[in-house]
């Protein structure tokens, strides 16, 4: 009976009894699912257009964080050293084309996929060489990004928001809106999802297939450099940054990987629904870190109904 | 044609005798291969490098001020694991024949590779790290973890807190977080038998490597418990992520404290003046005018025998890599008088390990005099339990803030027996040192 009390009642009773905790609860998760879906768009961008499931976008992540807090090293004002930075993506994007994605174009999704941990491991390499391996301090102030904090006393209790989380959130939703416009709105936008329906139709109508790489890659450096400041700003820009794009993978599951809608939802979803029963089910119960597995089983769960993801395309095959 | 394929055909078979017969033995007199498990990439490798580069750069300097050890050079080489327990197995198997110590530099590495150490012969290094009762020396022959485990680690912590009372901890609430990893859950047997004996409330709360960097649900947690302290081992970005979440939380900082592989300054220097008060306990101090860093700096980095980061001389790390090889060095030379022979096995160095005597005229002799406290090891303990300090970071590095604080061993002797015995227990037939009579 106490059991099924500390499922079933205490977690309920506990975020009645204090409900500025949970307002806290919800804030946090929400900025994880923010983020959350800012690493799963990278995925999904390069998936919808190429097929390609990127295993090279976490290290992009801390490439670009690493380039932009680089050439600020080197004495390049912050808001020079960004688009420099972009620069660099840019060169990366065309790069990885023409050395690695043009020479194995029609080559089953599995070499593709083995190309990007190619990149990955040449892209650490790299970057250790460039960078080395220490931690560095991203450069929050530089860049404008409020770092205080708005306190509030709801229901006489306390929640606290950061400025910086915030920014990061309103900076989350810009993206994802500027993404979907241009997806949606823009002739090069409907290239991308024309390629991503289908590739021989798209090349029939004389889509050029290394602009659109190219234009995708870069895109996905661009949501690499934003993730890496957002997550660079709250524990330094080190190489440890790369772990943090295993965190996608759950959302992915979740919202289908050719769905943007579907990252930003799952994203969302699982940011929020990890973090209440992380504090009101799991550490009571279970010891606490069950955000290391909680995703990935209510990915399952979802997949056992919807095989595609909440948001991915049924497929009907004909065999 | 013909002539020149044979003579590609004998060269290889005429060096491959060259190296038999002569090569080999002029190498081996001439050199002692040291090889380290090291980390210099993968998510831990801001933690990692500035260690590795103080172990190397110690090597170095012996090899060029005083020729190595007495004469014999020391090869210093490195296996990259990643901080990888699989790697980490990997590069143990791959330098076993060739290093004459293995530095498993995780202790995740160390449990896989402890049980092969009776059978391979050659001894486990991990300072200030790895399994705790790997002190008990008579059951674990070819371990080593000096100069203090993990345990003498939590005691002393325990009694800085408690201001030397432990009975004053009496209804409190300590919380460790820690990464979920072997590392991580070490301390957690001695804390638990700390609440028990002295009454106060333990709560372990779990990082995972994943959640490093976002630790709001572990500081959620910590806001709801209301700890009296947290204590932290942590490593890597979880450092900077928990400072960061206790500045966020407005926990206070002093009552924040870390062990040893939680007080690197390129973690804090992340966080900057919002870690302004956070703690960590460390066997090491760093002290850039000492002789030893002076020789380090004269004769590797202003020779540009190797090069570090910027900063990086005066860190906590790099000067704890320092004294890490120091220990390489003093088991060899003690092996050397010892087994009175200039390049000694891997087997003569277990002897040195076991034999080292630190004491405060032999740290002065090699330019040490309080960079660590003075210890000894011997045949039943090989951890040497030396003190350490307590460091508070002011903002901008780390500055002592204690004197030097010893374990509680009666709290931990029996733990250290009993836990060790349950190790042999469960790989038996685990030889056990009856020689020893300590």
């Amino acid at each position: 009976m106490e059991f099924l009390n500390s499922i079933f009642v205490k977690p309920f009773a506990d975020m009645v009894g204090a409900p500025d905790f949970l307002l806290q609860v919800l804030w946090e998760g929400l900025v994880a699912g923010v983020l959350y879906a800012l690493i799963a768009l990278g995925f999904v961008l390069i998936y919808k257009s190429s097929r390609i499931f990127n295993f090279a976008q976490g290290i992009m992540v801390v490439f670009a964080a690493l380039t932009l807090v680089g050439f600020h090293e080197k004495g390049v004002p912050a808001l020079l050293a960004v688009p420099l930075t972009l620069l660099v993506m840019f060169i990366l994007a065309v790069a990885i084309e023409r050395a690695v994605l043009r020479p194995l174009v029609n080559q089953p999704d599995l070499i593709l996929f083995m190309a990007t941990i190619g990149i990955t491991l040449f892209l650490i390499g790299f970057g250790e060489i460039i960078f080395g391996g220490e931690n560095k301090v991203m450069i929050t102030e530089q860049l404008y990004i409020p770092t205080g904090s708005f306190e509030f006393e709801p229901f006489g209790g306390f929640v606290s928001i950061e400025q910086k989380d915030l920014t990061a959130v309103i900076g989350a939703v810009l993206l994802v809106v500027g993404l979907l416009v241009f997806l949606n709105r823009s002739k090069m936008g409907r290239a991308i999802r024309a390629l991503g329906d289908d590739h021989q139709a798209a090349l029939s109508v004389g889509i050029s297939l290394s602009t659109i790489w190219v234009l995708v890659w870069f895109i996905a450096g661009v949501i690499a450099l934003a993730t890496g400041i957002v997550w660079g700003a709250r524990a330094g820009v080190s190489f440890a940054l790369e772990v943090i794009a295993f965190k996608a993978l759950p959302v992915l599951m979740l919202g289908g990987l050719e769905s943007v809608l579907g990252a930003i939802v799952g994203g969302l979803a699982i940011g929020v629904l990890e973090k209440l029963f992380e504090i009101y089910w799991g550490q009571p119960l279970l010891g606490g870190n069950t955000e290391t597995w909680f995703a990935f089983v209510l990915a399952l769960v979802v997949l056992l109904f919807r095989p595609q993801g909440l948001f991915g395309e049924k497929i009907i095959e004909r065999v | 044609m013909k002539k020149n394929l044979i003579r590609y055909a004998l060269l290889p078979a005429a060096l491959a005798l060259a190296t038999a017969f002569g090569g080999a033995a002029a190498f081996a007199e001439d050199s002692i291969n040291v090889t380290n498990l090291s980390y210099r990439t993968g998510p831990f490798a801001a933690t990692g490098t500035p260690i590795m580069n103080g172990q190397r750069d110690y090597m170095i300097m012996l090899n060029e001020r005083d020729g190595g050890i007495n004469g014999v050079k020391i090869s210093y080489d490195e296996c990259e694991t990643g901080y990888n327990t699989e790697k980490g197995a990997e590069c143990y198997e791959k330098t076993k024949a060739s290093s004459i110590v293995t530095q498993p530099w995780s202790t995740g590495i160390t449990l896989q590779v402890l049980p092969k150490s009776n059978v391979d012969k050659i001894p486990i290094l991990a300072p200030g790290y790895g399994f705790s009762p790997m002190a008990d020396g008579k059951v674990f022959q070819w371990a080593f973890n000096p100069p203090a485990s993990y345990w003498d680690g939590a005691s002393m912590i325990l009694k800085n807190i408690s201001e030397g009372n432990l009975e004053s901890l009496k209804g409190k609430k300590v919380v460790l977080l820690h990464l979920d990893a072997p590392y991580g859950k070490e301390p957690i047997p001695l804390l638990q038998a700390y609440a028990e004996k002295y009454g106060f409330t333990f709560l372990p709360i779990p990082v995972g490597v994943k959640e490093m960097q976002n630790q709001s649900a572990q500081w959620l947690q910590i806001r709801r418990e209301r700890p009296d302290f947290v204590l932290m081992w942590g490593w890597g970005a979880m450092n900077v992520g928990a400072v960061t979440e206790a500045a966020k939380t407005k926990f206070p900082m002093d009552k924040f404290i870390g062990i040893w592989w939680s007080s690197h300054d390129g973690d804090m220097k992340s966080v900057g003046e919002a870690g302004k008060g956070y703690r960590a306990i460390s066997w090491s101090l760093p002290h850039s005018e000492s002789p030893v860093m002076q020789d380090i700096k004269k004769y590797v980095l202003d020779a540009k025998k190797a090069e570090i980061g910027e900063g990086e001389f005066d860190w906590v790390f790099y000067q704890r890599g320092v004294l890490i090889s120091m220990f390489t060095v003093e088991g060899i030379r003690a092996a050397q008088e010892h087994f009175d022979t200039k390049v000694v096995n891997a087997e003569q160095l277990r002897w040195g390990l076991e034999n080292l005597k630190l004491d405060e005229a032999r740290l002065k002799e090699i330019g040490m005099d309080g960079m660590i406290g003075p210890f000894s090891t011997s045949c039943s303990n090989h951890a040497g339990h030396a003190g350490a300090w307590m460091l508070q970071w002011d903002g901008a590095k780390f500055v002592k803030v204690s004197d030097l604080l010893q374990a509680d061993q009666d709290m931990i002797a029996p733990l250290v027996e009993t836990e060790a015995k349950k190790y042999a227990d469960a790989n038996a037939p685990w030889p056990i040192n009856e020689e020893c009579k300590m």
